[in-house]
């Protein structure tokens, strides 16, 4: 016998309560004198061991009724022969359908296995299937029809299997089940499926595990393509751009040194090919250095085609795909001073020296802006523009609360902070002294490869109040350097200082390109879908897509061409689960045009099954033992189920305290009885007499 | 005559605040008697009872020669002093009377019936104080001064040892020859064929006895509340009780302890007279003369 929750025992300590108000407090009664116990014969002591003894029952029931309590906490358990407990048992048919079950016939084997386990079971049996997460098929049913096809209904997946998960899943089925429950689990086996951590793996103590492995011991050789390095936007026409770059990383697990041809195709055409030497298990880059990509999305795909004498285990992962979009850039509206040429010298340089660059300059003066209509550009930038017509103003401000992005850097004539709120309380110009960033948020995109901004000198410094804005950096005495604030649906980002090399020397450093082009890309809120793996999320629509009253439907079309979302569901749905790979079609609420490429986990190319010394440690059996269910293919592992298994006692104990507590209420209740008799049977003392003698009267 | 419920009687409680036991047993006294409106068949002595016949070897003293001289038939004039001239009275001074305010209510009620004795009835009163032994003795008498004798010898009396009715009545026997009225104050917690065996040797020598069975409330209803821990003043001996038991097994064997005694007492010609102590003494008394008188 033991207990699940031995600590609760602690709470025996408990009883002392019912000892105490029986027995030490009894004892504590001082001594009274009485005149004379001759009336008070040996009878009064027998009455008083009948008293006793129903005290003591009392006592006895009380004290049950409390240990009762702390073992029904503690849970304990026995260890009975499992024949014994079969009505008892659920038993639980796990089938990985992950995507290295695609390879060969590993699922249809899984199935066929768990269909002959079940045949050989009896009671309640429950199918599950294992992905990226634990599928509960059916319910404990005993209905072998159904669990029949819900077994055979299981299809192909594309999920990265974790065993972690499947430990968590079956903690939380077996505290529901409460009764003990055998786990078969037949899977491939694979080790890139176990956790971190060992300790995720542990199963609760009226678990059973019995692991059927589908294939064998050692891993066939496998080639895939590990990864694919490729741009996923390309601005501006194809003549104007220079030819986009694809690198594809193929890798061989458990292979054989060997030249491995790599196709690239572009929307189903073949339009590049390559031969690398992969090294024995090893890895090798395919570089497609001049592909071009037509305006719109293109659908690429990388795929390896080893030669008829390479054995390939796994066919399914010989590929992988991305996607590429080309659009004409966007154009940036910079207002700058009449009397400064510099800052749109620097900025439109560091914009233009981004490879592909998504954004064309287009500077005007603070006069220039007159007729300009910000909801035209992709983000707006004040350069110290001190003197905004009002009319532009304006219309920056709505732009703003209706999602568009602003950047102000606060040059030394800058008082005010237009959309942004609040007054540059004291310009601070360090004169011949200057001052360094001193701190920097390296979460922010624009700041993100920056550091602490290494060599940069700052000379003068608008000290802005931040108030409820956040401060991506700071120089070195503190002075907010860079500061974010949210306004309506868009952003406004405030540089302390200029773009024009004279408050400081920003412009000629290294960091200053990227600062502006992630800044862009930011405020203009571009940002980069590249490929996606199965089970990760899309956004559909924003939050504010999703409040809107009029609701606009999401197209979504999946690999296989059909449209995973119901009509509701295109309503609203925010996120899209990307259960397949391949390409995805969407059409967004905000009317843009997207193709997703969805790739496997490349984990689950790795083949090598998990040494069977660590499975004997995950079931809890020796190697060899009962419960190892690796038999050949085709055998169940009903015969394998342990000798013994534990069976809670937890109902029985709340049983007992039910009779308990009936018991101590009866004995307690009839006690009190008698007190109130004791106490109602009071008589008034008879009136004194006199008995009068009779003899010699 | 005023009635019972105009009277205002004794309360022992009220009694035990009057230092002097003279005092206290000339208030109980004049106020019961005051109470009877004195009767002329109360009394103890010298007061007329009736005619006998002469018979040779009669006191001559005692023929009533008026009636001689017109009957021409001698009688002998009978007082009631003849019969009970003399008062003696046994307090039982044991550990068990110490129990509640026994001990000072049978101090009260020997007192008021010493005082009685003396100074109503002009008669000769005695006093023994015993447990185990005779602790104390005084004379009957009518000496000066004996009223006081008696006082103190019933201030002195304090509780010790144990109840033997043995040696008390034998030193009663041997000291006291002439005849009278016999008192015993106890709480009488013996077997009652013992307490009677000792004192009906008393009753052959022409002594009337009275037994008074003073009880304290809490003897004849215990109140005992759960279970307790009881210690025998006399023994020491040790019980623990319950209330239950007190209530029922308890009442049950005390009741028939007093029915026996009682019956006992009746069969040896003995009064017996029960007397818890929470009751007013004037009062106790005046119903026990009263039903005296009605016996003679």
């Amino acid at each position: 016998m033991g207990f699940l929750a031995p600590w609760f025992l602690l709470g025996l300590a408990g009883v002392a309560a019912p000892l105490y108000l029986h027995l030490l407090r009894r004892q504590t009664t001082n001594p009274r004198q009485f005149s004379s116990l001759m009336f008070f014969e040996p009878r009064t002591q027998a009455s008083m061991r009948h008293r006793k003894l129903r005290y003591l029952w009392l006592l006895a029931l009380r004290l049950a009724l409390l240990a009762l309590l702390v073992f029904a906490f503690a849970d304990p358990f026995i260890m009975r022969p499992a024949a014994s407990v079969t009505g008892d048992r659920l038993t639980v048919l796990v089938i990985d359908h992950s995507f290295s079950m695609q390879a060969g016939t590993r699922l249809a084997d899984a199935q066929r296995q768990a269909a002959a386990t079940l045949s050989g079971l009896a009671g309640k049996v429950q199918v599950m299937a294992l992905g990226n997460r634990l599928e509960v098929l059916t319910k404990p049913s005993t209905d072998r029809a159904a669990l029949r096809a819900a077994i055979a209904g299981i299809e192909p997946g594309w999920s990265h299997a974790d065993f972690g998960e499947l430990a968590r899943g079956l903690k939380a089925s077996a505290a529901a089940a409460a009764t003990p429950v055998t786990v078969h689990f037949f899977s491939d086996m694979q080790k890139s499926g176990m956790p971190a951590g060992f300790a995720d793996l542990m199963l609760p103590g009226n678990v059973t595990l019995v692991t059927h492995n589908v294939v064998g011991a050692t891993a066939p050789p496998n080639w895939t393509v590990a990864s694919i390095q490729a741009p996923t936007e390309l601005w501006g026409s194809p003549k104007d751009t220079p030819p986009a770059r694809v690198e594809a990383v193929v890798r061989g697990y458990n292979t054989p040194a060997a030249s491995v041809p790599v196709v690239l195709e572009v929307n189903g055409q073949v339009v590049a090919r390559q031969t690398v030497q992969v090294p024995a298990s090893g890895s090798a880059t395919a570089d497609f250095n001049s592909v071009a990509f037509g305006y719109g999305w293109s659908e690429g795909t990388v795929r390896v085609e080893p030669a008829a004498g390479l054995n390939d285990g796994f066919a399914a992962d010989n590929s992988g795909v991305f996607s590429v979009r080309r659009a004409d850039p966007q154009h940036v509206l910079f207002v700058h001073a009449a009397s400064d040429a510099r800052s749109p010298l620097y900025f439109g340089a560091a914009l233009q020296a981004s490879a592909g660059s998504a954004f064309v300059l287009d500077a005007v003066s603070e006069a220039g802006v007159v007729g300009r209509q910000p909801s035209q550009y992709a983000l707006v930038v004040l350069a110290d523009a001190t003197a905004l017509p009002a009319e532009f103003a304006s219309e920056l401000s709505q732009y703003v609360e209706t999602g568009g992005g602003l950047l102000i850097a606060a040059g030394t004539a800058t008082r005010a902070l237009p959309v942004f709120g609040g007054t540059v309380a004291q310009p601070e110009d360090y004169g011949e002294q200057y001052l360094a960033v001193g701190d920097s948020d390296t979460a922010y995109p624009a700041t993100a490869l920056l550091g602490n901004w290494p060599g940069v000198k700052f000379y003068y410094a608008a000290r802005i109040v931040p108030g409820d804005a956040r401060v991506i950096a700071r120089l070195s005495d503190g002075t907010p350097l860079l500061l974010d604030r949210k306004v309506g649906e868009g952003r406004v980002v405030v540089f302390a200082s200029g773009f024009d090399n004279l408050t400081n020397d920003f412009p000629l450093h290294a960091a200053f390109v990227p600062f502006v082009r992630e800044m862009a890309s930011y405020l203009a809120g571009n940002e980069e879908a590249g490929p996606q793996v199965v089970d990760s999320y899309l956004t559909l629509r924003t939050a504010k897509e999703q409040g809107a009253a009029a609701a606009i439907a999401v197209q979504v079309t999946n690999p296989q061409g059909r449209r995973p979302l119901s009509l509701a569901q295109a309503l609203t749905a925010q996120t899209l689960p990307l259960t397949e790979a391949g390409f995805y079609q969407l059409k967004l609420a905000d009317g843009r045009q997207q193709v997703v490429a969805v790739n496997p986990d490349r984990r689950e190319s790795d083949l090598s099954p998990i040494p069977e010394e660590t499975l004997a440690l995950w079931r809890g059996t020796p190697r060899g033992a009962p419960g190892n269910g690796s038999p050949p293919a085709g055998s169940t592992a009903a015969g394998a189920a342990p000798s013994r298994v534990p069976v809670s006692l937890w109902w029985y104990i709340l049983l007992l305290m039910l009779v308990a507590a009936a018991t101590e209420s009866f004995v307690a209740a009839k006690y009190l009885k008698v007190r109130r008799d004791e106490e109602s049977a009071g008589e008034p003392l008879q009136p004194a007499g006199v008995a009068r003698g009779s003899a010699g009267r | 005559m005023a009635s019972r419920a105009e009277q205002s009687f004794l309360d022992p409680a009220v009694l035990a605040g009057i230092a002097d036991l003279e005092l206290i047993a000339r208030t109980v006294v004049d106020g019961f008697v005051a109470g009877l409106h004195r009767s002329p068949d109360f009394g103890f002595s010298q007061e007329f009872a009736e005619y006998r016949a002469y018979s040779p070897g009669d006191d001559l003293r005692h023929v009533d020669w008026n009636v001689y001289a017109r009957t021409e038939r001698a009688y002998l004039k009978r007082y009631r002093g003849e019969t009970n001239s003399q008062l003696t009275v046994l307090l039982d001074a044991s550990n068990s009377m110490s129990f509640g305010s026994k001990l000072n209510y049978a101090r009260y009620l020997a007192a008021s019936l010493l005082y009685l004795a003396l100074h109503n009835q002009r008669d000769a009163a005695g006093l023994i104080v015993f447990d185990d032994e005779v602790r104390d003795f005084v004379r009957p008498s009518t000496r000066t001064g004996q009223l006081a004798r008696l006082m103190a010898a019933l201030e002195q009396a304090q509780p010790r040892a144990r109840t033997d009715y043995g040696k008390p009545m034998a030193h009663f026997q041997e000291f006291l020859h002439r005849r009278g009225l016999a008192v015993i104050i106890s709480d009488f917690y013996a077997p009652p064929e013992e307490i009677v065996r000792a004192v009906e040797p008393l009753r052959f020598h022409g002594n009337e006895v009275v037994l008074f069975h003073l009880l304290d409330p809490r003897e004849l209803r215990p109140d005992v509340d759960g279970s307790e821990l009881l210690v025998d003043l006399e023994t020491g001996q040790r019980f623990e009780v319950t209330a239950e038991y007190a209530r029922h097994e308890y009442r049950a064997k005390f009741d028939a302890h007093l029915t026996d005694l009682r019956q006992r007492a009746q069969g040896a010609g003995l009064d017996y007279f029960l007397l818890p102590s929470d009751r007013p003494l004037d009062l106790a008394l005046r119903e026990y003369l009263t039903l005296r008188q009605g016996r003679n």
